[in-house]
């Protein structure tokens, strides 16, 4: 029988291990083992899914996790009243939907606007008109985008201003990748070089 | 000196001299959605003796403008923040995508590709006036 101590050693030694080992485990199952990583981002080994839940978008339609079916998605989250990053990362990504990498993918794209007091599905209609009307604009309570954004990995935080309507919001800048199953795939941050992003993207929606 | 101070107190009040040393290259404001707010880049040249500090910046084509600066930190989080750019003797500074740049809203008329702005750089008592082109996202 041994000593109380060299028992409470012993003990406290499994654990540390036990914990060790499930570090490893977790670390295993999260790292990239067998997928090519992309040049300029982060892919998941384990793509990660969504919980359920309905946004609007810009045409006032209900925006589901069905709509994240039968295709991959690009998802960028901002806001419009954003006069640099938001506007940078759309041209962005109007420039990839062009992109002779990614002629005939299975790509969509999708703007999430993190404040929904002033990105009415009106307002996000012309916003996303006028970067050629093929990205997506949705938004919806706060209930429902803390929801969605805490699934994407992503955060957002208001900063008051002088006034009620003036105002900045801190958001995630990463590009987040979601596979056609509607799954959390991969991350791209800035800042974004296109023919790289172009070429990352086409690598892994094509699945090669 | 009497003499000296009201010259210095004349410039002050055309705001003309204040800041003479500041060039502009490479100016140009992105063209905006309908009705939604701009944002103005351009490479900032220090040429004279001392220290300019950028503040802002005015123009009569929208209703107000603010000098902010874009930082990504090592989450990926990109927060705005307003604030002053200090630009040493001999020096230059970028208003860029993703880094410093003049934020510009209530725009009062449609802007399209081709037009020119004339932004007034508001740099302590001076506001020189340099013509901005707007230009289609890249």
């Amino acid at each position: 029988m041994p000593s109380k101590p060299a028992r409470n050693l012993a003990l406290v030694t499994a654990a540390v291990a036990a914990a060790g080992l499930g570090a490893f485990a977790a670390y295993r199952l999260q790292a990239p083992r067998d997928l090519p990583q992309p040049a300029s981002g982060t892919r998941l080994s384990a793509p990660r899914a969504l919980p359920a839940f309905t946004l609007v978008d810009q045409d006032g339609k209900d925006f589901t996790n069905t709509g994240l079916q039968g295709h991959w998605t690009l998802l960028f989250s901002g806001f419009t009243h954003c006069p640099d990053i938001c506007p940078t990362t759309l041209a962005l990504m109007k420039q990839l939907r062009q992109h002779p990498a990614l002629g005939g993918r299975p790509l969509e794209y999708l703007f999430l606007s993190v404040d929904p007091e002033r990105d009415t599905p009106a307002v996000l209609k012309t916003y996303m008109d006028y970067f050629g009307g093929h990205i997506r604009g949705v938004s919806g309570s706060r209930a429902q985008l803390d929801a969605v954004c805490a699934g994407l990995g992503l955060v957002y935080m208001k900063n008051p201003g002088a006034n009620a309507t003036d105002y900045t919001v801190d958001h995630s800048a990463a590009l987040v990748l979601l596979d056609d199953r509607g799954r959390v795939a991969g991350y791209f941050q800035p800042p974004h070089k296109l023919d790289t992003l172009a070429a990352d993207l086409a690598g892994i929606v094509s699945g090669t | 000196m009497r003499t000296a101070v009201l010259i210095a107190a004349m410039l002050a009040s055309t705001g003309a001299a204040a800041c003479p040393d500041l060039a502009v290259e490479q100016a140009w404001i992105r063209e905006a959605p309908p009705g939604a707010m701009s944002v103005a880049y351009a490479k900032l040249i220090n040429r004279g003796k001392k220290t300019l500090v950028l503040d802002g910046a005015r123009s009569a084509d929208f209703g107000g403008a603010g000098l902010h600066r874009t930082v990504v930190d090592d989450q990926g989080n990109a927060r705005m923040r307003e604030g002053t750019l200090a630009i040493a003797p001999g020096a230059s500074a970028m208003l860029e995508p993703g880094g410093w740049h003049l934020m510009l809203f209530d725009p009062a008329r449609p802007l399209k590709a081709g037009d020119i702005v004339t932004l007034a750089l508001t740099c302590g008592a001076g506001a020189p006036e340099f013509p901005f082109p707007v230009k289609a996202s890249e």
